[in-house]
């Protein structure tokens, strides 16, 4: 007499809870080959991943096309679809024919920027997107977007992710508008946009990166933005931001002419970085974040047009206008601009930086050197709370020994206080 | 504060003494609490002693109180512990958090039975679990080809 094992005595809707679980395309495929019950049970698989070498032994991209196909209508109620090995647009269309309706999160390796010509053959990928109407999260990879694709109104999205794209600013408008009710937008490596106008009133999280010249003109309506991260853009609007806690402003190749937020009272994290700011705008956005906890500064160069260095920032000055900074971050040229001849003009005893706890200081050339190790004295003494200062030295332009005896400075300082201070 | 006890008792007559607080995570015997027939001890015919420790195990860890929170990462440790057991009991416990119907039990014995499954092919699997292959040699071989892009 035949005794059933465990598992072959285990109920059916068991069975099947237990193989909603599995994930990858490849398990589902091996369970299909495991026994007529377990055959019929895979339909209950819910979110299914295909990796990117999943159909490496195949040579026709009609018939993987296909293989995805009969796997995702095979199951009951698919909502998580995952495809980074290539597809068709044909076959995208075939797949949401099944699953425009059940699917909550589609992830797909578009591909699309390597290929020269436009190739029009049916249907666009992002077109057959549209269908899946009841998307919360929509992530995609490598995306050509050159005209407005033919989507009417995602009213569930709450997250879109495009990571390496090329569109231009009707497209990019044109799809944010079928999104209105994003709370998270992440665009990463896009080039081609050149202004751009965001109103997205639920969006709490987005990270912007502009790839190319740097000179994007970004304006950004969103009441309810609590972190916002650009790069890429010289012009930079934020009407609203009464909850925003976290901002990073940084642009590797262009220049930062203007930041408009309208108050920074909520601010908690600051980080500003780029080759070129107008001076205008730091003052500004310092001036605004008043109360932040965690500011990173690494500026190279201010001025309108020709590369200028920083002008003298009053030491004292600039800890009283910010009172509740906790870690500082600063680099080689703002940290200069805090070592000029009269920064340290204001120092009295009743000075102090109260809430300062961790200080990192990059420091690159060795002139004004007495002027730096006086800042650095000045904040060991007026910031009684702080715990850690962290010197990084990058290495020193300069040939002199003037490089070296900067060097024997720092260590005579480090020795001085050793419970503070590291050198990287 | 005392906290009131129940009794359960477990298919080969064993009695273990839980607080109610406890207990209750078991839907199952949050109603027969409810519906008030709890007084002689609550009889489990479907759960057998060496389960039973296992399951008041671990509703004892998930009753969590307020003084003493802890962590979702020191949660996920425990559980993987909890679960480093005989296959022939996680499938017991499976059974026994579907009559007793503990959600987050049942998903953790599903979960871990579903890790067992991931990465195998058709043959392991069916030599992990004693699986009975029931297609006929024209089935298995369909079956095979249609799926044979995922084992190459």
């Amino acid at each position: 007499m035949k005794c059933l094992s465990q598992m072959d005595s285990l109920p059916d809707a068991i069975l099947q809870y237990i193989l909603s679980y599995l994930t990858s395309a490849r398990d589902v495929a091996a369970c299909n080959c495991v026994s007529k019950r377990w055959k019929e049970s895979t339909d209950s698989v819910k979110s299914v991943v295909f990796h990117r070498n999943s159909f490496e032994s195949i040579m026709e991209t009609d018939d993987s096309d296909s293989i995805v196909r009969k796997m995702i209508s095979s199951s009951r109620r698919l909502e998580e679809l995952v495809v980074y090995s290539p597809f068709t647009s044909s076959g995208l269309a075939s797949w949401m024919m099944h699953v425009s309706s059940s699917l909550r999160l589609l992830e797909l390796r578009m591909d699309n920027l390597a290929s020269e010509e436009v190739v029009v053959e049916g249907p666009l990928k992002l077109d057959c997107i549209g269908v899946a109407k009841n998307l919360e999260i929509l992530k995609l990879w490598g995306v050509l977007m050159m005209s407005p694709p033919k989507w009417d109104m995602f009213p569930n999205l709450r997250s879109l992710e495009i990571v390496g794209a090329k569109m231009d600013d009707s497209s990019l408008s044109h799809a944010l508008r079928a999104c209105p009710n994003l709370s998270n937008l992440l665009l990463l490596a896009c080039e081609g946009v050149k202004s751009i106008s965001i109103d997205l009133p639920y969006l709490e999280h987005c990270k912007l990166d502009f790839y190319g010249q740097g000179n994007t003109l970004l304006v950004l309506t969103s009441q309810r933005l609590v972190s916002l991260d650009v790069q890429g853009c010289s012009w930079i609007r934020v009407p609203e931001t009464k909850f925003l806690k976290n901002l990073s402003i940084s642009s590797v190749t262009g220049r930062v002419y203007m930041v408009d937020f309208n108050n920074l009272s909520s601010l908690e994290a600051l980080s500003i970085r780029g080759v070129q700011w107008c001076w205008d705008a730091i003052c500004m956005i310092l001036q605004q974040a008043r109360d932040v906890k965690h500011l990173f500064m690494k500026v190279e160069f201010t001025g309108n047009e020709a590369l200028q260095p920083f002008p003298e920032i009053d030491f004292v000055e600039f800890f009283n206008n910010h009172p509740k900074l906790q870690t500082f971050d600063i680099h080689g040229a703002m940290f200069a601009a805090l070592c000029q001849k009269n920064s340290l003009k204001k120092l009295e005893t009743g000075f102090t930086i109260p809430c300062l706890e961790e200080v990192v200081i990059t420091v690159r050339s060795p002139l004004n050197a007495e002027q730096k190790m006086n800042t650095l004295e000045s904040l060991v003494k007026y910031a009684r709370g702080l715990k850690r200062m962290v010197i990084r030295i990058l290495r020193m332009k300069s040939n002199h020994s003037s490089a070296d005896d900067f060097c024997d400075d720092i260590c005579k300082f480090r020795h001085m206080n050793e419970h503070l201070v590291h050198i990287e | 504060m005392s906290s009131k006890m129940i009794v359960l008792m477990s298919s080969d007559g064993q009695s273990f003494e839980v607080e109610e607080a406890v207990a209750i995570q078991s839907q199952t015997i949050a109603h027969m609490v409810e519906d008030d027939c709890v007084a002689d001890g609550i009889p489990l015919a479907n759960v057998e002693s060496k389960i039973l420790v296992k399951v008041i195990e671990y509703c004892k860890k998930y009753h969590v109180d307020e003084a003493n929170p802890i962590s979702e990462e020191d949660l996920n440790k425990w559980d993987e512990k909890f679960m480093d057991l005989e296959q022939s009991t996680i499938f017991e416990l499976i059974l026994a958090a579907n009559y007793l119907n503990i959600k987050s039990l049942f998903d953790l014995t599903c979960q871990t039975v579903a890790d067992m499954i991931k990465g195998k092919t058709p043959e392991e699997i069916r030599s992990t679990f004693n699986i009975e292959n029931d297609f006929t040699p024209e089935e298995e071989e369909a079956v095979r080809k249609e799926n044979q892009w995922a084992f190459e």
